[in-house]
Parts: structure tokens; C-alpha cells; sequence
């Protein structure tokens, strides 16, 4: 068992891991990968509720086959194509899943979710002639909002916790997500658990706080 | 010449006749012009924006999926170290596969896991959502309790249970050792070595695993209050037991999402063995005992540089996924089949 409380772990674990820089990164990532993902996702699971059913029929199909992928399963064919791009050793391939709405299983739960709004809502709003992307905007989405207050979450800490992307595209010490720094500090010495435990507690507490809070959302509301 | 320049010399006339006429004849004729912009025009308009609001998903399908996928597919039959340009290998890579013993122990390892870890991480979570779904003293508390391991980055819970699971300073062997002797538990035997036995590591990963089940309890719970109430308060009327209503109500209107999920679990157990062998055991203890295929391409690909090779053992886990996915979509129509009539 410890002998003392204190917090030398956690100064060590900042000095020496870089964490601080490691941080901004990681929430750079973030700031920008989350909100796209999100519209990505429930822009696709509109459009996918409102089209003709044998385009959505396809594109659900495409979508469960990419889900039947495993994400190591792309690893090598992925950086293969990023390096011909010469996106390695930034951040972009890190962002770049949000084009997927980060799993496509955010956008099958928004396509579940706005084809079980009444039928009725969508006719009205043709009579009123909104056009789908308002129709998405002020009326579909704010009907959702328990999904998407979720899946933000959820989004938010598949990004902040990704690690195998920033290994295998980030090798600049600048660059590193926090996932990585940590990795790097655990690696300095295998036994020194205050310190990269301390480590730990400052990359969990970011997701931590957001679940905390959207979960509310997403768990607590009784019908 | 002539055949071809009379009709369009005729076709100009109709038209400005055809103006006048209209013109002429007022309310008549714009009101056929309107009731044609409003039935063809909007709708193809509607379908043409619905369309580029799923354009940027498609773009990340074809870019981050499809074309990968086709990668794989070609540099599986290459030697390809980034160096030099790929190089056509032929069936080469994969008769070195069925060769290569790491090869053998990392795809039976991922098998076995799966086989264990993911039933077992489906059923806790429906375990949790039906015990969980209803608002009661506490429930809040313990549906948080239940995902907050899932909210945890994989690198820092990595970190975790390598402390955890340390064989002399690690909490689990100390709470064995309680009320032992000699650093024995109770029944005098050794606690487990988790990082150096090779059955106590695979055991360590698979519970390692078992907590981070949020995302599928999520969804079940969400699934599970979807059910229409209705069915529900009908077989309170018949006097139905909790089993019964579990076994003839719940598990049969939740099976397609159970289905979904169990599927999604297998398939992302491929991947989510990755962080726990690469950080906790780093593949080991010897003989391989915890290499699983998303560590054995990771190795051969960005350690040993053997993209080619890693190409095809990539293949060889896609196809695992395939089979997969056939073998549960068969099991759940034939339960479908039971349970529907």
C-alpha cells in the first residue's frame, strides 16, 4: 500500500511526458473532429431517412459492411494512402474519420432515430414547403436531441481517447496526442506507477466530465 | 440536309406560337407551368440537397473504407517495406501465413477471445440494462458506474491494470492474498502471475475487457425502453413470470438489436484486443501468449515493415469478420423464425 499522499507523481508526470503540449493537441483534435463528425452523422442519417428506400437500402448495407470492418483491419491500407498524400505526421488523418461520422453506427442510431419520427411531421413539413435541410434543422434534429447529446459524448471520447491512429501517423514529439505522451511516459520507466498513473488521471478526466455530463441526457430521462 | 434543317426550322414555330397563345390566353395557361414546378420541381431540388447531405458520409465510406479495402486487397499479394514500390509477390504471402507459427497462435488466440470475452460483455450489459432501465433508488448512480469504464481512454485504463495486475504491488493480488499466509490467498494456493503465466494473461485481457461493455449497454438500455408498454402491462394481466416475460417478450423483441450488437462485439474484438496486448502484456508472456491478430499486423506492418505481408494477414481477419457475421445473421433468423409466428 502507499506510504503518503502527495502530489510530486503528478508534477513529475507534466514535466517529463510533455503532457501539456500533448494536451492542446489533443483537444485541437477534438475541437475540430467532434462537431463535424456529429453533423456528419445526423446530415447522412436524415438524408438516409428521407430518401427513396432503394438508396437508403444501399447505403445502410454499405454501412453495416464498413461497420463489419475492424478498425486494425485498415491500419495498413489506410497509411498506405495517407503517406501517398503525405498527410502522415499531422494531425489530418486524425480528423479524418469524422467524415465517417467517426463509426458508422452514429449514423445507422441518427437514421433509426429520425425514421421513427411520425410520418406526419415530415408531410407537414412538406405542405409547408421547408425545404430537408431546414426540415433537418428546426425540426427533425431538436426532436432528437437526446441522440445527439449521446452520440456527442460518445464521439467525443472515441476522439479524445484514440490512440492507435496518432501511432501509427504521428512520429513529431509536437504532435502527440495525449494517448501518445502517456504511452511515451509509461515507457520511460514500466514501474514508476504514481507518475504515469497521474498521467492517466489527467487523460481521463477531460472524458470523464463530458460523460458525466451528456449521460444525463442519455440515461436519466425517464418517459 | 434538307430532312434535318425542315425540323428544326418546324420546331422554333410551335414554341413562338405556342407564347403568344399562352399569353393570350391568361389564366388558362400559366396554370398548368405551376402545378408542374411544384410536383417535379421541388422534389427532384429536395432530392438533390438530401443527397449532398449524405455526400460527405459517402466520401468517408468510399475514402477511409472502400478504397482501403481495395488496398488491402492488392497489397496483400505484394512485398511492399514503403522504401521501394510494391512489388508483386504472387500467393506468396499467404502460403508464408499458413507457414508461420505466430501467424497460427495470433488467429487462434483472436478466435478464442472472442468466443469467450464477447457473450460474456453482451451478457453483462443486458444484465445491467434490464436490471437498470426502470427508475429506482440508485439507478443513476449505477448506470453511470457501469459506463464509466467504457469513458476511460484505452491507453489510460491500460495503464490501470498493468498496475492492477502487477503480481507483487497490484491491488487484485494483494485483496487475494488477504487472510493468506506467505503471500498465499486463503486456500493456499499462489495468486495468479497475470503477466508472466500464459493462461492467467489471456484470463487478465478477457477481464480486462468485460468492463468496458458501455457503448452495447447503452444501446440495449435504449432498446429495452423502446418496448411498447403495453405488451408489458398484458402480460402482468396474465400473471406472466419475470422469466416468462424475459423469455417470450424481451429476448424476442430485442434479438435483432442483440443480433446487431453481438456482431458489432466480435468484429470489434479484433480490434479492441489491440491496446490491452500492446500496453499491458506486449504480446507475451511467451510462447505468444497474447498476440492477437490486431497486434500480429501491427508488428509485421510498422515494426518489421512488411506491409505485404501485413496486407494479408488483413485479409485473412476480414475474411474472419465475414464468416462471422454469416454464422450470427443465420443463428438469429432462425431464432426470429421460432419466436415469430
Amino acid at each position: 500500500m502507499p506510504d503518503t499522499l502527495s502530489t510530486t507523481g503528478y508534477q513529475r508526470a507534466l514535466d517529463l511526458g510533455g503532457l501539456l503540449r500533448a494536451s492542446l493537441n489533443s483537444v485541437l483534435v477534438a475541437v475540430v473532429a467532434v462537431p463535424l463528425s456529429v453533423l456528419v452523422a445526423s446530415l447522412a442519417g436524415f438524408a438516409l431517412a428521407r430518401l427513396a428506400p432503394r438508396t437508403t437500402a444501399t447505403v445502410v448495407a454499405a454501412s453495416l459492411v464498413a461497420l463489419m470492418v475492424p478498425a486494425t483491419a485498415l491500419l495498413v491500407p489506410r497509411f498506405a494512402i495517407f503517406r501517398f498524400l503525405g498527410l502522415t505526421d499531422t494531425l489530418v488523418p486524425l480528423i479524418a474519420p469524422a467524415l465517417l461520422g467517426t463509426s458508422p453506427l452514429y449514423v445507422l442510431v441518427y437514421y433509426l432515430a429520425f425514421r421513427a419520427l411520425p410520418a406526419d411531421l415530415y408531410d407537414a413539413c412538406l405542405v409547408e414547403d421547408l425545404s430537408p435541410l431546414r426540415t433537418w434543422w428546426r425540426v427533425a434534429l431538436p426532436l432528437v436531441r437526446p441522440v445527439t447529446a449521446g452520440l456527442t459524448a460518445l464521439t467525443f471520447v472515441l476522439t479524445w481517447s484514440n490512440f492507435l491512429d496518432p501511432l501509427i501517423y504521428v512520429y513529431d514529439r509536437d504532435l502527440f496526442t495525449l494517448p501518445l505522451a502517456l504511452r511515451s511516459l509509461s515507457l520511460l520507466d514500466p514501474t514508476n506507477f504514481p507518475v504515469f498513473l497521474a498521467g492517466a488521471v489527467i487523460a481521463t478526466v477531460p472524458a470523464l466530465v463530458v460523460f458525466a455530463l451528456a449521460q444525463r441526457r442519455f440515461l436519466h430521462h425517464d418517459d | 440536309m434538307s430532312a434535318r434543317s425542315g425540323p428544326g426550322l418546324r420546331a422554333p414555330q410551335p414554341r413562338t406560337e405556342d407564347g403568344p397563345a399562352s399569353a393570350r390566353s391568361g389564366p388558362a395557361a400559366p396554370q398548368p407551368r405551376p402545378k408542374i414546378r411544384t410536383v417535379s420541381g421541388p422534389d427532384t431540388r429536395s432530392r438533390r440537397q438530401l443527397v449532398l447531405m449524405l455526400a460527405p458520409y459517402l466520401v468517408g465510406l468510399v475514402g477511409l473504407v472502400l478504397v482501403p479495402a481495395v488496398v488491402t486487397l492488392a497489397l496483400a499479394f505484394t512485398e511492399y517495406d514503403l522504401l521501394r514500390p510494391p512489388a508483386w509477390a504472387g500467393l506468396d504471402n499467404f502460403t508464408a501465413l499458413v507457414d508461420d507459427p505466430i501467424f497460427r497462435v495470433a488467429l487462434l488466440n483472436s478466435v478464442v477471445f472472442a468466443l469467450v470475452a464477447v457473450p460474456l460483455r453482451v451478457l453483462l450489459a443486458l444484465g445491467l440494462a434490464l436490471l437498470l432501465h426502470r427508475r429506482a433508488v440508485g439507478t443513476g448512480t449505477a448506470r453511470t458506474a457501469a459506463l464509466l469504464p467504457t469513458a476511460v481512454p484505452e491507453i489510460a485504463y491500460g495503464l490501470l491494470w498493468l498496475w492492477l495486475f502487477n503480481p507483487l504491488y497490484g491491488p487484485i493480488n494483494q485483496l487475494l492474498r488477504i487472510g493468506g499466509e506467505q503471500g498465499l490467498t486463503v486456500l493456499g494456493r499462489t495468486p495468479p502471475q497475470w503477466l508472466t503465466d500464459p493462461t492467467s494473461a489471456r484470463a487478465g485481457i478477457i477481464l480486462m475487457s468485460l468492463f468496458t461493455m458501455g457503448e452495447t449497454f447503452v444501446v440495449l438500455l435504449a432498446a429495452r425502453r423502446a418496448l411498447p408498454r403495453d405488451v408489458y402491462e398484458m402480460a402482468a394481466i396474465e400473471d406472466a413470470t419475470g422469466w416468462d416475460v424475459f423469455r417470450r417478450v424481451t429476448l424476442p423483441l430485442m434479438a435483432p438489436v442483440l443480433a446487431l450488437l453481438a456482431v458489432r462485439d466480435a468484429i470489434a474484438s479484433l480490434h479492441f484486443t489491440f491496446v490491452p496486448a500492446f500496453v499491458v502484456t506486449d504480446g507475451g508472456p511467451p510462447p505468444y501468449a497474447t498476440t492477437y491478430l490486431s497486434l500480429f499486423v501491427y508488428q509485421t506492418g510498422f515494426e518489421y515493415l512488411r506491409y505485404g505481408y501485413a496486407a494479408a494477414a488483413t485479409l485473412v481477419m476480414m475474411l474472419l469478420t465475414v464468416a462471422a457475421v454469416l454464422v450470427q445473421w443465420r443463428l438469429i433468423r432462425r431464432y426470429r423464425r421460432l419466436y415469430t409466428f
